[in-house]
């Protein structure tokens, strides 16, 4: 017996199905964590990381 | 936490290297772009010359814009931003100069290789095997460099734009590997291990998510470092960012299927795409406004400042091109889109509004940066930007209505009932104005480049002597980490999963938080892949289909080889419309013989699954020789060098060896196919002259051509009721 014979005798019809609600739920237990109370300052100096450089500017002002 | 200061400085050099890359291939796909706008306009453009030809040249214009100028512009702003993102110089200078010049290595290539012929027909991963290797190896080596920067990093958390770089390196090398694996029968000729519906399925598995991991998520990675430096402000909502990484992660990937709306595919595999990409809407949406909405409070910086131009229309396009996706991913819209224009303005929406907006903000944010002086002149890039926004919108309203007019043409039927355009090519002369206003259109566009590249150079001349590296300090990460802002410890399953650990714990591991990518990704395409491959009423074996003959299989690789596939479908969709128009609808047994397969994704030209014997023989030798003569107003380019051309016989041993090595029962043909070749060739061209055609055309290629397309559709006829099951 090939593979192939038993996937095909396994009724996988549904496994997409599955697969979509694994992921919907994946997806929901993500919201509800990233927007669950308490997390607001930690995710506030995240979003300050790119200014976290200490770099001079560029070279100020266009020629015009 | 340790007191230590470690100093270093940033690698810059490189950066400046992949900028001049991005902008002068840009400019060469761009040209190439406007040069088959032209043959599509008026095919006098293609010049008689077979390496210029719109079939050759299409996949050099979609390669170089995608992968050579997206692709360095990605680079350009990926080494730029990790290397401040993360405080640390890249991991090898010698790895990123590997990177830089391998890439560039690799467009050469193409560049050489698409006009020559040398293509493995599917689109976007046109390029044959030996550069797919090199591209494995330099994508290797970026992901080395890349992973080896964030292993030394002195920055705890990954800001989010890494997480999107990390999701498009590993996904763009599962896709690459999976998609392009073939065998070799020559040095730059190879056949898919795949044949039809699943090569199919396998090649817009990679074709969709090569949009989502090379043109999307990068971008969207540079979108979130670049616009919070260039408004001066962070992102409007760093939790938005998150679920808009995780969600365009899960679905993604998904959504491929839906570029097969109504062919062959199964239809829980087609329908299936077509809920992800309509589930796509929110996250892109999401990340759209989080771009749009950091801009708040700093709307009058737009008005005086171009880099935030350009950053606002190409955020507002990926707006618009994520929505109009989802859109063309509903079964009945793609009913009509499909094939047609339409979806040509769908990409250029993309690629010119989002991609290149992007990189061109990017650039003129960085040019004063890297160089070290001021932008040579403000005003300059001002008229750049509006003059390729002028572009845009002229190139997308032209070949929208193109789209939608031809769709609407060909469905349309009159009051008998009988198709209202029987003749295929007046819907293509209807379009030949909107062709010209694309021309005109895409010029504006490259005019705008033009003055971008002026920019940029008179910029890098007024450079300083030498450049100032300057020494950065930051503390080394320390061996035991303490959260700066400590949530309270709550008890129970739903505090502990509320209280945001385990994806902190995540952000400061990339090595997890890689696998945790790597996972969704693989999961989701195996849900696909898995009962699409081995699922055997996906593919019901139809009796009658038997393999090509020796020379068919050297027409097809001809047909290959001048990029036929560019222009002409071979699927015929169960629509009334369809059937009235090219015959029976297209079966999935049909092509089980077909590595590569070529269904093609745009009716230029005529579909023409149903060609074999609706034309004589003679037709095609004429046809070939001059289109016009036999079908006025045609644009398709001229192949009389087909005729001049002798036909490689000895070669097809190779050729239907390695088809037998993928599966195909070629019987007595793997001993005698050059002999097999020869003696139907000669028959061929017999009747050809016996009808008043040219004498010697036996040994010529045009021969192997007229057989494969005299074959194609013939199975079928011969066996009306398809047998279920059995082996594929």
């Amino acid at each position: 017996m090939k593979l192939a014979d038993v996937m095909s005798g396994a009724g996988l019809s549904i496994y997409a199905v599955v697969a979509l609600l694994l992921f919907v739920i994946a997806f929901l237990a993500i919201v509800v964590r990233t927007y669950a109370p308490g997390s607001t300052a930690r995710y506030d100096a995240d979003a300050r990381i790119p200014f976290s450089d200490d770099e001079p500017g560029p070279a100020s002002r266009a020629r015009e | 936490m340790s007191t230590h200061l470690d100093t270093f400085s940033y690698d810059d050099a490189i950066v400046r290297k992949f900028l001049w890359a991005t902008f002068i291939w840009g400019l060469v796909g761009m040209l190439v772009g406007l040069w088959i706008a032209l043959e599509l306009a008026n095919p006098a453009f293609n010049l008689g010359l077979e390496w210029l030809s719109f079939g050759r040249l299409r996949p050099l214009h979609t390669n170089a814009v995608i992968f050579a100028f997206a692709g360095n512009a990605i680079f350009t702003g990926i080494y730029y931003s990790s290397q401040r993102l993360l405080k640390t110089r890249m991991f090898s200078d010698g790895l990123s100069r590997f990177h830089f010049w391998g890439w560039q290595a690799i467009i050469v290539a193409a560049a050489l290789t698409l006009p020559l012929g040398f293509t493995q027909a599917k689109e976007y991963a046109e390029l044959e095997w030996p550069i797919d290797i090199a591209i494995a190896v330099v994508w290797v080596a970026f992901a080395i460099n890349f992973f080896g920067t964030l292993a030394k990093r002195r920055e705890r958390h990954i800001y989010v734009a890494i997480w999107f770089y990390i999701a498009s390196i590993v996904t763009v090398a599962v896709l690459h590997i999976f998609n392009n694996l073939s065998l070799p029968v020559g040095p730059l000729k190879s056949y898919s291990i795949y044949a039809g519906v699943q090569d199919a399925f396998m090649q817009w598995w990679y074709g969709h998510n090569a949009v989502a991991f090379f043109l999307t998520t990068p971008f969207l990675g540079l979108m979130y470092y670049f616009m919070p430096k260039a408004a001066d402000k962070p992102v409007f909502s760093y939790k938005l960012s998150i679920l808009h990484f995780w969600t365009i992660v899960f679905l993604y990937i998904w959504a491929g299927p839906h570029h097969l709306h109504y062919t062959a595919l199964p239809d829980w595999a087609s329908t299936l795409g077509m809920l992800f990409s309509v589930m796509l809407w929110m996250p892109s949406w999401g990340g759209m406004i989080n771009g749009l909405l950091t801009l708040r409070g700093a709307w009058n910086k737009v008005a005086e400042e171009p880099v935030l131009k350009f950053f606002v229309v190409a955020v507002t396009a990926y707006g618009m091109s994520t929505f109009e996706g989802p859109m063309l991913s509903i079964k009945s819209v793609n009913s009509l889109a499909h094939y047609t224009d339409w979806i040509i303005a769908h990409v250029h929406t993309g690629a010119l509004g989002w991609n290149g907006l992007l990189t061109f903000g990017m650039i003129y944010w960085l040019a004063p940066r890297l160089f070290q002086t001021p932008l040579y002149s403000k005003k300059l890039a001002e008229y750049h930007f509006w003059i390729s926004t002028f572009g845009i919108l002229l190139y997308v309203a032209a070949i929208y209505s193109a789209g939608i007019t031809q769709g609407l043409m060909w469905r349309a039927f009159d009051e008998t009932g009988r198709l209202a355009y029987p003749d295929f090519v007046e819907t293509v002369m209807k379009l030949m104005p909107m062709n010209w206003v694309r021309v005109a259109g895409g010029t504006l566009y490259i005019v705008g480049m033009l003055m971008f590249g002026y920019n940029i150079f008179k910029t890098w001349a007024a450079r300083p002597a030498k450049y100032d590296v300057p020494v950065i300090s930051a503390p080394p990460l320390a061996k035991v980490y303490v959260d700066p802002h400590p949530v309270p410890a709550g008890t129970g399953v739903w505090a502990r999963f509320t209280g945001v650990h385990w994806h902190r714990n995540w952000e400061r591991m990339p090595l997890i938080f890689t696998v945790m990518i790597v996972l969704a990704v693989v999961v989701a395409s195996l849900s696909e892949i898995i009962p699409t491959f081995l699922i055997r009423s996906n593919v019901p074996t139809i009796a009658s289909v038997k393999p090509y003959t020796p020379l068919e299989l050297a027409g097809r690789d001809l047909y290959i080889r001048e990029g036929c596939f560019n222009c002409h479908s071979q699927m015929v969709r169960p629509l009334r419309h369809e059937t009235e128009r090219w015959g029976e609808y297209s079966k999935p047994g049909e092509f089980v013989y077909d590595h590569p397969f070529l269904w093609g994704s745009r009716r230029i030209g005529p579909d023409l699954a149903r060609v074999g014997g609706k034309y004589p023989d003679l037709w095609h030798v004429r046809h070939f020789q001059d289109p016009r003569a036999v079908v006025q107003n045609s644009i398709m380019p001229t192949y009389a060098h087909l005729q001049k051309r002798a036909l490689d016989f000895d070669g097809i041993q190779g050729r239907v060896d390695a088809m037998a090595m993928l599966g195909v029962p070629y019987g007595d043909a793997v001993n005698r196919a050059p002999a097999m070749a020869r003696e139907q060739a000669t028959a061929l061209a017999a009747g050809i002259e016996a009808t008043g055609g040219p004498a010697g055309l036996g040994d010529r290629e045009v021969i192997a051509l007229i057989a494969y397309l005299q074959r194609l559709g013939k199975d079928i006829r011969s066996a009306p009721v398809p047998a279920a099951g059995g082996t594929p």
